[in-house]
């Protein structure tokens, strides 16, 4: 099975394959894991969108359209499910947020595993990865996910635009003004 | 080129997006601008660390998260083990034909009336705006919820079955539908609805 291509999985689990459906998922679970963990910064949180994205997958494959790429088609739905969860925590979260609008600044000190924080896993990042995450956690909302996105997931402008439904050229002016931000940021304390 | 347009660019060319005629004016650019050398090194440097660190020192999900997901998967549906039944007894088969024709009338009436109806239990519970039913955050619901001609906002639970009949169904991420969630709209499904349940209530009998 390891040879089949995404969209063979997809094709048998939406079938019903329940081995091509975990297979999906042993592929993916990280992957979803570390965006929520990145736009929620915590664990526990993050564990719950990585189920509740698979069972929505799972539960919307007459949704699903194959002309779409089901990782852009996943990472949708779990975006989604992280946007939310932001809003219950702050109902006046919005995704365009304005820049001067410090989304970040109460995030940047729960970064750090922030609900389970023991010595050791203090003691495993060093000073500069601290620097990155707080970086990162001080981005303004508007610019974050698609940050995130970008880094995490290393996907194109084009994948990021179709994940969260906003122009291309929108995708772009926020990565390249995420970008500076992220690199005024750093600049005294890296380069 | 002006140091402003120059920064547009450099940031294209950071989303490999930048044609190389661009590219070029960028290049001369460059060559006479420290500054300008400056802040494309800083922004190259930004990636290379965004990259490299945010994959870094991240936890990776549970090893038992497949597990659970793949055991809290909705069953298979129950027309599907209906239709087991009825070729394991074969014998039942003019019953449910019988069935069938019985059903008939009750497709004629269905959709004549479009009153809100709701079945379950601690339907005090549960709040009713207009046609909408909405099971509030934080609140449970012991049973089998049916909503008919409404429709259905969760975002509390459910511990049983949830049926939308002629309705949407919105799922709030809080939501947590222990049993099955289904929405039935069309006439043939109705009628499904109302063999699985009417089988379901005979056998139990
Ligand atoms: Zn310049």
């Amino acid at each position: 099975m390891a040879e089949l291509t995404d969209a063979g999985l997809v094709k048998l689990a939406r079938k019903g394959n329940q081995d091509a459906f975990a297979e999906l998922v042993e592929l993916y679970k990280d992957k979803v894991f570390h965006l929520a963990y990145r736009m929620l910064n915590n664990r526990h949180e993050s564990e719950d969108i990585v189920q509740e994205t698979f069972l929505r997958v799972y539960k919307n494959w007459d949704k699903y359209d194959e002309n779409q790429k089901f990782s852009t088609w996943m990472y949708r739905i779990a975006t989604n499910l992280c946007i939310d969860r932001l809003r219950k925590r702050k109902p006046n979260f919005s995704l365009d947020a304005e820049l001067n609008d410090q989304d970040g600044t109460a995030d940047g000190y729960s970064l750090i595993p922030g609900d389970n924080r023991t010595p050791e896993s203090e003691f495993l990042i060093s000073e500069t990865q601290q620097i990155i995450h707080q970086a990162i956690a001080g981005l303004p909302a508007k610019y974050k996910t698609i940050m995130i996105l970008r880094y995490l997931q290393e996907l194109s402008l084009q994948e990021i635009g179709d994940i969260l439904d906003m122009p291309v050229t929108t995708v772009k002016t926020r990565v390249h003004r995420g970008r500076e931000f992220l690199r005024k940021r750093l600049e005294h304390k890296l380069f | 080129m002006e140091c402003k347009q120059a920064a547009s660019l450099m940031h294209d060319y950071l989303d490999n997006e930048l044609p190389e005629e661009q590219a070029l004016d960028l290049k001369s650019h460059l060559d006479k601008c420290v500054s300008c050398r400056t802040r494309l090194k800083e922004l190259e440097q930004t990636d290379m660390l965004m990259f490299a660190a945010v994959k870094h020192s991240l936890p990776s999900a549970p090893d038992d998260v497949l597990n659970r997901i793949m055991s809290s998967l909705p069953k298979k549906r129950r027309q599907q083990a209906w239709l087991g039944w009825v070729k394991r007894h074969p014998a039942l088969t003019a019953a449910a034909m019988f069935l069938l024709v019985m059903l008939f009338s009750t497709l004629s009436i269905w959709k004549s009336d479009d009153q809100l109806v709701v079945k379950g239990p601690d339907l005090d519970k549960v709040r009713i705006e207009g046609h909408t039913v909405i099971v509030p955050e934080g609140t449970e619901i012991a049973g089998d919820l049916t909503v008919e001609n409404g429709n259905t906002e969760v975002y509390g639970e459910v511990k049983g079955n949830l049926t939308v009949i002629d309705g949407s169904l919105y799922q709030a991420s809080t939501a947590k539908i222990a049993g099955d969630a289904k929405t039935i709209d069309q006439a043939l499904d109705w009628i499904w609805y109302r063999i699985t349940n009417t089988f379901t209530e005979v056998a139990y009998r």
